[in-house]
């Protein structure tokens, strides 16, 4: 169990209040809403556990991370009560071990946690899986996202300059959550990958080290519009031995699905072609031979295996505009994990 | 208004620092790697020239398991009484 938190008497005035957490340091440079008690109450009453309960501890500094500090927290981003069983969930599965979110957090590498949602919970809380599905409108989207960053700087002190070592950062920094679009996805949805019951929803962590668009408006064939993605995946600023996600535009799913593709045969193509030869690999610099030895591939492919590229669904009807995420810095120094949201599955 | 601290407080048991050494001569010197690309050359290297200059025996490399993660209270317990001091680095 953790300690209560201080209580800070400020002046009845919301402005002012705004400009004192701006004093104490606790904002992400944004304004945040600030953290009055009863906001708070309501925000820990949609979790079942006791406040004080220790959701994640941070190993490098012994800090720990309640129920009720992050109800704190995500009052400050502007969450919604009904946002909060989400934002318990990203930090459990954020929590375990192979994520690693120290690292990832603390690291030049600047990446940034990427929290998919997938399942029920996407309606229910009116989260944004569809048009301008990475950019602002949603408060969900926005909320919860900057709810994690807002956690790791004011709970885990992870500040920018000290423990925050990033070189250039990622606009995700501030604010990096989405849904998945579940109504013109052919394919399982990631919560049915993940072996959760029906009805039940999930969250998918994954530090991410930026934002890829990828554009193919003329490619009519599975093969064209996976080349695109696959070239991406390897240029040579990002190929390592490290996971990806990719989300698929609705057009783009449209003709990879028309042509009979599981989501199976994407994630094998995209191994398979994401790749550089070793001699482009030296040239740059990037060769390692141990990690050469340990993929066992001819050239140098992204990722150990097809299960290492995640492949997901979202954005708007119209534009042939996918994305492609890599994973923080050169190597597997993170692993993506998934949680359920709001039902403790093996309890 | 009350507002709520959104900071918190570490609850974790004290740490001391280990006594400082009053000089180097015939020490035995640790070494813990954390794995980062020429870690290993960068400690070995070091470990020599305070050989040369000091005297004291080399142990064998430690590493961590991961760069970016505590090393494993295990791999301390193991390394603490078997040198004076131990080196440990970033080598990229």
């Amino acid at each position: 169990m953790a300690a209560r938190p201080n209580i800070h008497e400020v002046d009845d005035d919301l402005l002012s209040a705004i400009d004192y957490c701006y004093e104490q340091g606790w904002t992400d440079g944004l304004p945040v809403v600030p953290p009055e008690a009863s906001r708070v109450a309501a925000m820990c009453a949609m979790e079942g556990r006791p406040d004080e309960t220790v959701l994640v501890h941070h190993p490098a500094t012994g800090l720990a991370l309640t129920v009720h500090a992050l109800g704190i927290n995500a009052v400050m981003a502007g969450c919604l009560p009904e946002y909060f069983p989400v934002l318990i969930a990203a930090f459990e599965a954020m929590g375990k071990e192979r994520f690693n979110f120290h690292g990832s957090t603390a690291s030049t590498g600047g990446s940034a946690p990427l929290i998919i949602v997938s399942g029920p919970v996407v309606d229910e809380i009116g989260m944004n899986a569809g048009v301008n599905l990475f950019g602002p409108g949603n408060r969900a989207n926005a909320t919860i996202g900057r709810a994690v960053r807002l956690t790791l700087m004011n709970v885990f002190r992870m500040i920018p300059g000290i423990s925050d070592k990033s070189t250039q950062g990622n606009p995700g920094k501030y604010s990096f959550c989405i849904g998945e679009r579940n109504d013109v996805n052919p394919w399982p949805s990631l919560t049915e990958e993940q072996g959760y019951p029906d009805g039940v929803s999930s969250v998918t962590v994954f530090a991410g080290a930026g934002f890829c668009n990828v554009e193919n408006h003329g490619g009519n064939s599975p093969e064209s519009i996976l080349d695109s993605v696959a070239d991406s995946m390897a240029n040579y600023g990002c190929i390592s031995l490290g996971q990806s996600i990719v989300v698929l535009a609705p057009e783009h799913v449209k003709i990879i699905a028309a042509a009979g593709w599981s989501k199976t045969d994407v994630q094998e193509y995209l191994f398979v072609n994401a790749r550089r030869p070793v001699d482009g690999m030296k040239r740059v610099g990037k060769f390692v031979d141990g990690e050469y030895r340990k993929q066992g591939q001819n050239d140098m492919h992204r990722g150990l295996s097809a299960s290492d590229i995640l492949v997901t669904v979202g954005g708007g009807d119209a534009g042939g505009h996918s994305a492609f995420i890599p994973s923080w810095s050169r190597s597997r120094g993170s692993i993506m994990q998934h949680q359920a949201i709001g039902v403790c599955i093996d309890c | 208004m009350k507002l709520l601290d959104p900071t918190v407080v570490a609850n974790c048991s004290p740490n001391y620092r280990a006594p400082a050494l009053t000089d180097l001569k015939n020490k035995t010197i640790g070494l813990l790697s954390n794995r980062k690309l020429n870690a290993d050359l960068l400690l070995q290297e070091t470990a020599i020239c305070l050989q040369q200059r000091h005297g004291g025996r080399i142990l064998k490399m430690a590493h961590k398991l991961n760069p970016s993660a505590p090393a494993p209270t295990e791999t301390l317990t193991n390394l603490a009484p078997e040198c004076d001091y131990l080196l440990t680095a970033t080598g990229d």
